[in-house]
């Protein structure tokens, strides 16, 4: 029998969190085995076998201090990107278009609400300019002594926010503090009358949500998806692009990464972490492990004695109801959309024609329902990069908004039905006929995107994104800055600060406390 | 003699925040004049005789909010406030039975144990966790809210006194207040108790007067502003004052009186007069006009600013906040005169708490539902209610043997939706009616011989609030209890120390902090900063000093 | 609107309740968890004295009791409290107390090894939801006996003899020693006297007679029905000290920073650092105790209770929270609260501040204190096996 591998530290979960742990870890001269339990890396962002998408479809946040920090380049990600404009679809043909601030109509006129859209737009964005800075560290609060460096760095850090308010102009500042822990309805309807422009905003503040525009705090749903301007990228040859930079920077930096993996449980002795045995039986050293797991099944593969009775009880609050289905659609053709010139077929195009809509939507989630009237993200990624097309025909991507997991009688194979169905009725609204062009579809529930995944109850963030589980409170009390329970145990995924969404922020956040050895 | 028509200060509105400014300001030898469009005073604080021989306190109902720092400062006992504590409450089931709330410890474990032996195990340390929560926040309701923007001394202080307050909680506790502060109601107490029925019970409170769901982030902080007051240092008791309502207008108005200010009834202010960007005086709809180098508003920010001031007088930002202030009705009011009590089948025969406040909720997800006819236009087909007999301890409400029920309904939208228009004009009389049914539906789950025992009844939908008390939608808070617009946020931010662009032109109603309830501590907060602002020199005495 | 008592209000009766309200001749209730338990029942003395000098019986039914089994028991019970249950044999009990995150005592109780993965836990507070939260995630069951089992203390230098009398033989029983003696009775030598006893442990329906036969055995033994304020005088003496008066337990408490670490309550023996992880451990290795439990000899023949402790008489330093006159020790007794720095020091410099009322007269006297080490009673036959009969 072979000797018991030793490394500084175990990474547990290859999705870009825990790839960008891997990294910065290894860079800083550690020796890291990275362990996935799928055959395949890249989690949610996993691609398709045929390189079309499967889970995650989009680039909204990939953050350049990742990339900084991976050594992926001082200027650009070593695959390209492009920016795809938005389609706001509206029954009557009048569809929206927008790119970054600017708003018209898909058939070149000029919208109403343009410059409302454009203020609200520029103000947003640099609302989460300034709030970026917070993400790109472990939240305040840490217990560092008062004249540490790392405690200086933080008031520094705090000081350079506060500073960037305050050159905003009094008002301004004033606004922000308003507007941060307000609800999206009010703030968009409040400048722009209801249409597909504010069903598209407030589609965008709660997409991925367990919660409708309504909700106080969905302001900040918005903001996060503002941290670099707001607009969706497509990676040009697909997610496949994107994990391999990461798995790469890692790799070279010479980061063991070892796939079909899994971590059976996380070992500690005198509370301190020691290893992992994998699924296999096989044990493996390290006196820190990460896991990109949500914080619960992170918990527990530690071994709950190890942890506080209150910790356990916060770990077992969080909330983590996922809410969104992913269907994939092969159509024979391209679909025809009335109103909608082919060149936008290329679009990130969105059902919410209003804000009510989609506040509508949510009802029905609430009480372990499926909407009738869904919200949609469609994107035909084929159209922008003929390598994510697809096997055969064109891959139809499609975000569909509400699904709950704890869907009232389970996911089976009916109500994946009835959820098609809902689904194509509700595209057919918008291009009639498209039901006839599908040739093959599959539909991914919550609970299989959790099977799949380890994502807790579905959800892209791991968490959900509301204020009472933002910053230290993320994922919960006493565990927000990474550490948690036996000390040299990390966590690393997207339900630590400052949550999901392709971005390798909590992942490089995790592995930098990480390095300073305590929580 | 001429009636006088100059004075120091005129208070618009005598609500009993209004009230409540103009007797602090009154105290420190001030002349001030307070103006009033009904021809009784009160505000949303009024015991009204509708029906030969009752009382109703027609708008709002109980009382637990009002700062006992204020009452003392103003004396009113002396004028004849007395409030007394009510027993309990309950929530009645369709099936019969019923969970009671006890105040007493032993005998609410009892009752919470007959539905849930762990809820009733769990309940010590929620209410725990409440009254650490309430000691952490009193102490900032009769403070001035800081402008986070503004660098004066004085908002500097406040905020160190924030500061100082938040780090003397510890790092833990620091935590578990700003996670309260955030989370809705409904996953707070998911997270304690597993009883639909206690739940729903507890619920209530995170949603009154709201245009919030049980499941709404910040519900847990509107359930916090119920519990903050106290009633002889019992935090979060409620109870009656004797007489009514009014009995706490009448009071402060008489405080007010004696310190020698001046009321107007039937007095409705037309506008506020502004020259060359300072407040002069306030002119009447019958003509007459009234001079003051201070004017304080007891109308809501939107009234106030919108409909009585000149828009070109306040800058188009200020205005623009104003029009964005959140003020949704989403409650109704059913007073009844009773012949005699009705029969609670369900209650043990002496049950004491039929005197406390009642409710027909069976879960959070039928409050949810509830707010989601609301958002939709329409109110609750089962309406979360409020209900109280306060005829059964108070003796001056009914007749002897008859009594007098207070229903409070929520939701019930103010720009009701008919015909797919959403207007405040859809409230006629058929849809009062209609409404009426829906909740005397609701309330045969506790007491199915109601109808029976009804000899009057009034329904009050948000557009009466709206029309007779002036509360712009009928929202009894005079503006939404949500984070952006509580603290430095209220009413609009930049201007949450009470003042306005115009000099001399004051907030001092429930608009402004710390918000709604009968608290009467944004009037004594407002009385103060006008103190100091106008009469830096004036002698002044007890809290306002 | 004549308004009558809400039957679901006031105390309700205890397993013995009707021989309680037949001796209660002072009629002094007090609530117990809702039960209405006797303070006393003719003179306070007179049942302190059979308490130490003959035999007494007090009711313990209201205290909560819950039972914890299954294969993971002893784990979640070591997750809990800060001591090693492992060293807690079957037949055994055990004095335990647990903490919270911070390292603030919760609660005090014992432990009681029932049999192979099966224990039930007796404490002062309601525990039932922090149990359950405790066994979230293992397996083991948590139950309420509560309202199921009743105890019976039977204390003082004749108990034996009255158990012997009734024919329960339990000369085997070493202190902390429990065993069924005859099918549904379980009889522990504990107590909180501090002296010879015993407890006795029985279904809430067979607590009537089990008092009856009890009764009927001491009646050539002295045996005397005692309320709690001659327990509490016993407890005192023996050093032992209550929930809610002795320190605030940390669910209890509304004011920030109330409660105490098992080493300011002087328990710091009961914290094992080596057995693994247990609930408030990383917070009891961070923090440092900011204040001692400290068993004091009062000057003077005064109760110090209530009154305020002072550094050399004038740095206010502390308060005490039980103190009373021992008839048994003849010494003036306490427990208080002191700052750290000054707990410690030697020779003490403390002072009570103690207030009198005489005759009518509020009188304050300054009291010089003396820490005392170990309990101020403390007889070897609460500790001889097999226990004398006298």
């Amino acid at each position: 029998m072979s000797a018991t591998r030793t490394f500084d530290a175990i990474v547990i979960g290859g999705g870009l969190n825990g790839l960008a742990a891997a990294g910065v870890l290894a860079r800083a001269g550690q020796s890291v085995c990275l362990l996935e339990r799928a055959p395949h890396l890249g989690g949610l962002a996993a691609p398709d076998a045929s390189g079309a998408p499967r889970m995650a479809h989009l680039l909204y946040n990939l953050s350049p201090v990742v990339r900084r920090d991976l050594g992926l380049g001082a200027r650009d990600w070593p695959f390209k990107t492009v920016a795809l404009p938005t389609v706001a679809l509206s029954e009557d043909g009048r569809h929206v278009v927008t790119q970054g601030a600017k708003a018209r109509f898909a058939d070149g006129g000029t919208h109403p609400d343009a410059a409302g859209f454009a203020a609200l737009h520029q103000r947003l964005t640099s609302y989460a300019a300034l709030l970026r800075q917070l993400a790109e560290a472990a939240p305040p609060g840490g217990d560092a002594p008062l004249l540490s460096s790392a405690r200086l760095k933080e008031v520094l850090r705090l000081g350079r926010v506060g500073l960037g308010l305050r050159r905003m102009g009094k008002p301004e500042m004033r606004r922000f503090l308003q507007i941060l822990l307000s609800n999206a309805y009010d703030l968009i309807l409040d400048d722009i009358p209801d249409s597909p422009l504010a069903g598209l905003l407030a589609a965008d503040a709660v997409r991925g949500a367990a919660a409708g525009p309504r909700a106080p705090g969905t302001v900040f749903g918005l903001l996060y998806r503002m941290g670099h301007g707001g607009g969706a990228s497509l990676p040009m040859g697909g997610m496949a692009a994107v994990i391999d930079a990461f798995a790469g920077a890692a790799r070279q930096a010479g980061a063991v990464i070892e796939t079909g993996c899994g971590v059976a449980r996380i070992l500690t002795d005198q509370d301190r972490v020691t290893g992992v045995i994998t699924d296999e039986g096989e044990t493996l050293n390290a006196a820190r492990v990460l896991s990109s797991g949500g914080a619960r099944i992170t918990a527990e593969m530690a071994g709950l004695a190890h942890f506080d009775i209150e910790a356990s009880r916060r770990l077992r609050h969080v909330r983590a109801r996922g809410t969104v289905a992913k269907i994939n659609l092969t159509l024979s053709s391209l679909p025809a959309i009335p109103g909608l010139p082919d060149d936008l077929l290329s679009a990130r195009m969105v059902i919410a024609p209003s804000a009510s809509y989609v506040e509508e939507a949510f009802n029905p989630s609430k009480y372990r329902e499926v909407s009738p009237h869904p919200v949609i993200e469609a994107l035909l990624p084929g159209q922008t990069d003929p390598a994510q097309r697809g096997a055969q025909g064109h891959a139809l991507s499609l975000i569909v908004q509400y699904a709950p997991v704890d869907l009232a009688g389970g996911w089976h194979a009916a109500a994946r039905d009835t959820l098609l169905q809902t689904t194509l009725n509700t595209l057919s609204r918008y291009a009639p006929g498209l039901p006839d062009l599908v040739t093959g579809a599959e539909v991914i529930p919550p609970d299989r995107i959790e099977a799949e995944t380890g994502a807790p109850g579905g959800h892209w963030h791991h968490a959900e994104m509301s204020l009472d589980q933002l910053l230290t409170l993320r994922p919960a009390i006493g565990i927000g800055r990474y550490g948690m329970g036996p000390s040299g145990l990390f966590l690393c995924g997207a339900s630590a600060h400052p949550g999901g969404d392709l971005m390798g922020l909590a992942g490089r956040n995790a592995a930098h406390a990480a390095l300073r050895g305590t929580p | 003699m001429r009636p006088q028509s100059s004075f120091d200060a005129i208070i618009i509105g005598a609500g009993h925040n209004g009230l409540t400014a103009a007797a602090y300001l009154a105290r420190a030898g001030r002349q001030v004049l307070v103006v009033e469009k009904n021809d009784w005073i009160g505000g949303a604080a009024v015991s009204r005789s509708l029906h030969e021989g009752w009382t109703y306190s027609n708008c709002s109902y109980v009382c637990s909010l009002l700062r006992r720092e204020i009452v003392r400062d103003l004396d009113l006992p002396k004028y004849g406030l007395q409030v007394i504590p009510y027993e309990g409450g309950a929530s009645f089931t369709p099936d019969g039975d019923y969970f009671a709330y006890y105040s007493d410890h032993h005998a609410l474990h009892r009752e919470m144990a007959r539905h849930s032996p762990r809820d009733a195990d769990a309940y010590p340390r929620y209410a725990q966790m409440i009254l650490r929560q309430c000691r952490f926040i009193r102490p900032f309701l009769l403070r001035d809210a800081p402008d986070p923007a503004s660098l004066h001394p004085r908002d500097l202080g406040e905020m160190a006194y924030m500061v100082k307050q938040a780090h003397g909680l510890g790092r833990r506790e620091l935590a578990e207040t700003l996670r309260f502060w955030t989370m809705s109601i409904g996953d707070l107490l998911n997270e304690h108790f597993e009883s639909d029925l206690i739940k729903a019970h507890l619920a209530g409170s995170g949603i009154i007067g709201t245009g919030l769901g049980v499941y709404s982030p910040g519900t847990a902080y509107v359930l916090l502003h119920h519990y903050m007051g106290d009633i002889d240092g019992g935090i979060g008791a409620w109870g009656f004052a004797r007489g009514g309502m009014g009995a706490i207008s009448a009071a402060l108005g008489a405080a007010f009186e004696a310190a020698g200010g001046t009321i107007h009834v039937g007095a409705d202010v037309a506008q506020i007069l502004v020259k060359e960007g300072r407040v002069t005086g306030v002119a009447l709809e019958d003509g007459r006009e009234f001079h003051a180098p201070v004017v304080a508003s007891n109308m809501d920010v939107k009234r106030t600013f919108l409909t009585h001031v000149e828009r070109a007088a306040l800058p188009e930002d200020f205005t623009r906040a104003v029009e964005r202030f959140k003020i949704r009705g989403s409650s109704a009011k059913l007073n009844i005169a009773l012949d005699r009590l009705p029969a609670f089948p369900a209650a043990p025969q002496h049950a004491s708490f039929l005197r406390g406040d009642l409710h027909v909720s069976q879960s959070l997800w039928e409050l949810e539902r509830a707010y989601d006819d609301w958002k939709a236009g329409r109110w609750s087909a089962r309406p979360y209610i409020d209900m109280l007999i306060p005829s059964q301890i108070d003796p001056t409400m009914a007749p002897p043997g008859s009594h007098m029920m207070t229903v409070f309904v929520q939701y019930a939208p103010y720009d009701l939706a008919a015909e797919g228009q959403r207007s405040g004009q859809n409230w006629t009389d058929a849809a009062r009616h209609a409404l009426a049914e829906t909740v005397l539906d609701q309330i045969t789950i506790a007491c199915p011989d109601i109808r029976d025992r009804i000899q009057h009844m009034e329904v009050r939908s948000p557009l009466e609030l709206e029309t007779e008390v002036g509360l712009t939608e009928g929202n009894i808070f005079q503006g939404e209890l949500t984070f952006d617009q509580l603290f430095f946020n209220r009413p609009v931010p930049g201007y949450s120390g009470y003042g306005s662009p115009i000099a001399g032109l004051y907030l001092c109603g429930s608009s402004a902090h710390p918000g709604g309830g009968v608290m009467a501590a944004p009037g004594a907060n407002a009385a103060r900063t006008i103190l100091r602002r106008e009469w830096p020199r004036a002698p002044r005495k007890g809290y306002a000093a | 609107m004549s308004i009558a008592t809400d039957p679901k209000l006031g105390l309700i009766d205890g397993p013995v309740h009707p021989r309680l309200a037949a001796l209660n001749r002072a009629q002094g209730w007090y609530g117990w968890a809702g039960y209405a338990a006797p303070s006393m029942l003719d003179t306070v003395e007179f049942e302190y004295f059979a308490l130490r000098n003959q035999a007494s019986l007090f009711d313990i039914s209201p205290m909560h009791k819950y039972r914890i089994t299954g294969p993971d028991a002893a784990r979640v019970l070591n997750r809990l409290v800060t001591r090693d249950v492992a060293k807690i044999a079957t037949g055994r009990v055990g004095y335990a107390l647990w903490c919270d995150e911070e390292g603030m005592v919760i609660d005090d109780g014992t432990l009681f090894h029932l049999g192979p993965e099966d224990w039930r836990l007796c404490c002062q507070e309601p525990m039932l939801t922090w149990l359950l939260e405790a066994a979230w995630g293992f397996n083991a069951d948590i139950l309420d006996e509560s309202r199921e089992i009743a105890g019976l203390a039977l204390q003082g230098p004749t108990a034996y003899a009255v158990l012997c009398a009734a024919g329960l033989d339990v000369a085997h029983l070493r202190p902390f020693d429990l065993e069924e003696v005859e099918p549904g009775l379980m009889i522990s030598r504990t107590g909180f006297t501090g002296d010879l006893g015993y407890e006795l442990w029985t279904a809430w329906g067979d607590a009537l007679p089990l008092w009856d036969r009890l009764w009927q055995a001491g009646d050539n033994l002295g045996l005397r029905a005692i309320g709690y304020e001659a327990v509490n005088i016993a407890r005192i003496e023996a050093g032992y000290m209550v929930a809610g008066v002795d320190f605030q337990p940390a669910h209890a408490t509304e004011r920030l920073h109330r409660g105490h670490t098992p080493l300011e309550l002087g328990l710091g023996p009961m914290v094992d650092l080596t057995k693994g992880h247990f609930n408030g451990r990383r917070a009891l290795l961070a923090t440092k105790p900011r204040s001692l439990l400290m068993r004091l000899d009062v000057e003077g023949f005064k109760p110090a209770q209530g009154a305020l402790v002072y550094q050399a008489k004038r740095r206010e330093v502390g308060h005490v929270t039980s103190g009373v006159w021992s008839p048994t020790a003849k010494r003036n007794i306490a427990l208080a609260h002191v700052q750290i720095p000054y707990a410690a020091r030697h020779p003490s410099t403390l002072w009570a501040e103690i207030y009198t009322l005489e005759e009518g007269r509020w009188d304050r006297r300054m009291a010089r204190l003396t820490p005392v080490k170990s309990a101020f009673f403390r007889p070897p036959r609460a500790r001889a096996t097999p226990p004398d009969l006298i």
